[in-house]
């Protein structure tokens, strides 16, 4: 069987500052907000479910979700590509990264679109 | 892959090359935390006896100290991170790299102190019971 090689080039490139950039913003309010910084404490769902029942916390998590999974595993691709060298491994593990990422952006999505407190 | 020149004993492990190392090394031990992390959240749509249950799990004082190590990988990663896009979008930047590095671990280590403290001094509290 014979694979596309595809390095994603300059769009993955690109996305990966871009991305980059945006989660440096939204880790720094999410430990502030999560850990409930400066102060500190435990995280319950009292604290989470009020918060996450709002349109915009869902927007943000959404955000968050959206550009940490791409970033993330376009990151673990970039590696593989470095270390992996056969073509067929290179678009089995390809294939692979994308299922891994639609699961695991379908989970997250179900946590938070349907949500009430 | 390139061979290396047999004119070349060793390489020498300079101060780029360990910061691309742990760019690495933060960059993978985030997308598994990332993974687990969207499991676990997803039990708060079991309500709150499930929500506190797993949360209370993974906050015992081990998670809550490893949270710290956490804490400092994402910003390690997140300030070299900006760095490596600085340097590559700009002249300037290439000639300054190193003020850049500088600049960018010494906010690092900043926000580190401002996040790392209260979560001790919580880790702290917990271990006291
Ligand atoms: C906080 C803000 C972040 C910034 C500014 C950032 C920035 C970057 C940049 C610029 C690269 C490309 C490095 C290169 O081309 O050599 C990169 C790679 C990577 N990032 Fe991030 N990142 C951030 C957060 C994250 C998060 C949350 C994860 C995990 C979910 C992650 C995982 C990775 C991985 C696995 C790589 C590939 C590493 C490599 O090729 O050596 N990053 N990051
Ligand atoms: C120890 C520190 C952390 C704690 C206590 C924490 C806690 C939480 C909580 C309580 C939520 C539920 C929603 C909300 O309250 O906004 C959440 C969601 C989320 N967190 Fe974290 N988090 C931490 C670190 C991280 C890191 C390092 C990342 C990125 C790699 C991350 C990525 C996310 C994402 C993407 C969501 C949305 C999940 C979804 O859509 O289901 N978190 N986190």
């Amino acid at each position: 069987m014979k694979f596309p090689r595809t390095s994603g080039g300059f769009y993955a490139w690109l996305f990966q500052r871009l991305t980059g950039i945006l989660l440096v913003i939204l880790l720094i309010i999410h430990f502030a907000i999560t850990h409930n910084l400066p102060k500190g404490g435990e995280v319950t769902y009292a604290l989470v479910a009020p918060r996450l029942a709002t349109a915009t916390w869902k927007v943000f998590d959404l955000t968050f979700l959206v550009c940490a999974l791409f970033h993330g595993l376009n990151g673990v691709w970039m590696v593989v590509q470095d270390y992996v060298h056969s073509e067929t491994a290179q678009a089995w593990i390809f294939y692979a990264l994308c299922t891994l990422g639609l699961v695991l952006l379908v989970l997250g999505a179900i946590t938070v679109i349907p949500f009430k407190a | 892959m390139l061979e290396k020149p047999s004119v070349i004993k060793r390489y020498r492990l300079h101060v780029g090359t360990i910061a691309w190392i742990l760019h690495r090394a933060t960059g993978l031990l985030l997308v598994l935390y990332l993974m687990l992390h969207i499991w676990v959240i997803h039990h708060v749509s079991q309500g709150p006896a499930g929500f506190n249950k797993v949360m209370k799990a993974v906050q015992s004082p081990l998670f809550l100290f490893l949270e710290i190590g956490l804490l400092g990988c994402v910003l390690y990663h997140a300030f070299n991170g900006l760095r490596i896009i600085i340097v590559e979008f700009s002249r300037e930047g290439v000639e300054a790299h190193k003020q850049i590095f500088a600049a960018m671990m010494a906010v690092a280590v900043f926000l580190f102190l401002v996040g790392g403290v209260p979560m001790f001094i919580h880790f702290l509290h917990v271990l006291a019971g």
